[in-house]
């Protein structure tokens, strides 16, 4: 039997950020067991954020390196896919020893337990043949691919394991419509593949509005991504899929049917803590059903699964289990879906706004008004800004090259309560797809088809 | 009635750390008595019924300082 002052079960962005945001809260001396299973660093590093997006970026320089987008300009590119994908997770290994590995070895006060852990009561868990006894415990342990039951559907990719993919497929079929599905549709149309996207719901990216999705769609379709929205999948049979009266035949499949807390093993009854389908039921500090046990990051019952909101529920839940009460305004947390253009969000959607009787301004510019979107040969996308009826800005939605970069901007705009006037009296660069957010602004008091370049 | 309140406490290194934090623990109305282990990263508060033990991890050198306090028992006298 070992014990420890704090048990945290998991070991991915929620947990680390805990484990050192505690350390440094007791200068080291808070004892620490820290479990989990497979590689450290959970979901972002190994199968998540790090290597989609290496994918990303690698099909667009391919895609870019297939067809220039600037007159004058000729090339011949090919690939090989198997020394890329062996580039791609060498570099996932990598930075799995920079951020991780390396990391925690600075850390004397924690223990690494390698292995599923289980609540014997509600001061102990087992690890293998370990018994490990906490006061305070904060479960961390992320989430998994949602499996739809589909007659069937056996052999299938998975956002945690198309990483060992070595070929393009000709023909992929991917199921689910949520940003997982995007990005890899993205991805792997730019490498050549001919995407299939099935979703049961006729939307895509249910999170933003319409007007976002409906031309991210148009733009996808115009790229050569088929969409099979509003459709019920009959079965899978010899790497076909019936549906309705129709069928696809494919190489491969990837569901992306979204995700679901891992927290099936865990035997939280045990411990008291209460928990639904969508995950561990926690307050608004964190704390679950059992007052010295918290919970962070996927696993928790939450309308968002990203990788900084479960570091930042980490951080907070470590000052909580000392007292302090701090929250996290899921209003200020940005997400983005990295196809490109990108899609960016922060704040309340419209139809957020419209579902709870709040009444709003918005202002939507094209992005043909943004220079540097026209000069990067992407402007079919759009820029929002949403006021409340004082000026202030609520929300901020962005279809646009580069949005993940300066999404940001509307984070602080909303999180310092800042109105349009704060907006349009900042000085923007130009020219930057970021102008976007200051036009949208001016159009607040201003008809922009009658505003110079660069006006303040 | 008076109660007994053990509370773990972290980030004490010397004699002088042990001083701050009985000095603090003493400042709170209805503690009557401390001790303080640096030995253990513990402290005893012996305290009227009308301590809520909780709030001693609130106090201002468990909250403006570097040192952090978590109530593990508390046992009625």
């Amino acid at each position: 039997m070992s014990e420890y002052d704090l048990a945290i079960i998991g070991k991915g962005a929620a947990a680390f950020s805990a484990a050192i945001k505690i350390s440094e809260l007791t200068s080291n001396q808070i004892k620490i067991a820290m479990i989990g299973y497979g590689p450290i660093g959970g979901t972002c590093v190994n199968v998540g954020c790090v290597p989609s997006k290496y994918l990303i970026e690698a099909s667009k320089n391919f895609e870019m390196a297939k067809k220039p987008l600037y007159d004058g300009i000729k090339a011949d590119a090919s690939i090989d896919f198997d020394k890329f994908m062996e580039s791609l997770n060498g570099f996932v290994s990598d930075e799995r020893k920079e951020k991780y590995e390396k990391v925690i070895k600075n850390f004397d006060n924690i223990d690494l337990y390698d292995g599923k852990a289980k609540f014997l009561d509600k001061n102990t868990v087992a690890v293998n043949n370990d018994r490990i006894t906490a006061f305070n415990f904060l479960i961390a342990t992320g989430s998994k691919t949602f499996i739809p039951d589909i007659k069937g559907l056996t052999d299938y990719y998975t956002s945690e394991n198309i990483w060992n993919i070595r070929k393009i497929p000709e023909k992929l079929v991917i199921l689910g419509s949520g940003e997982v599905a995007i990005e890899l549709a993205y991805a792997f149309s730019n490498f050549g593949s001919e995407v299939h996207i099935f979703n049961r719901s006729d939307r895509i990216l249910k999170g933003f509005d319409e007007d976002i999705t409906d031309n991210l769609r148009k733009i996808m379709e115009n790229h050569g991504i088929k969409f099979h929205t509003g459709v019920n999948i009959n079965e899978i049979k010899s790497k076909t899929l019936f549906y309705g009266n129709n069928s696809v035949n494919f190489d491969e499949i990837i569901v992306a049917t979204g995700r679901i807390p891992n927290i099936d093993d865990l035997d939280l009854n045990k411990a008291g803590i209460k928990f639904n389908n969508r995950g561990i039921i926690v307050d608004k500090y964190f704390k679950t059903s059992n007052e010295n046990i918290y919970a962070a990051g996927d696993c928790v019952d939450q309308e968002l699964k990203l990788e900084t909101l479960a570091g930042k529920e980490g951080a907070v839940s470590a000052e909580n289990i000392f007292g302090s009460e701090k929250t996290v305004n899921i209003k200020n947390v940005p997400w983005v879906v990295f196809c490109d253009p990108n899609v960016a969000s922060v704040g309340y959607t419209e139809k957020e706004l419209k579902s709870m009787n709040i009444k709003y301004n918005i202002r939507k510019i094209d992005l043909k008004n943004v220079v540097k979107a026209n000069i990067l040969k992407s402007n079919d996308g759009i820029a929002k800004v949403i006021s409340d009826e004082n000026g202030t800005i609520i929300g901020v939605q962005v279809l646009a090259p580069n949005a993940a970069e300066f999404i940001i901007e509307g984070v602080y705009l909303i999180q310092n309560k800042l109105t349009y006037n704060d907006i349009i009296n900042s000085s923007h660069v130009f020219p930057t797809v970021a102008e976007s957010i200051k036009i949208a602004g001016q159009s607040f008091i201003r008809d922009i088809s009658k505003m110079s370049c660069c006006m303040e | 009635m008076a109660k007994n309140i053990e509370l773990k406490v972290y980030g004490m290194t010397c004699d002088d750390c042990v001083a701050h934090v009985t000095e603090g623990l003493k400042s709170a109305i209805g503690v009557k008595d401390v001790y303080v282990s640096l030995k253990d990263g513990k402290a005893t508060v012996k305290a009227d019924d009308s301590v809520n033990p909780k709030e001693l991890e609130k106090l201002d050198v468990f909250t403006k300082t570097h040192y952090k306090a978590q109530v593990r028992s508390v046992k009625d006298e």
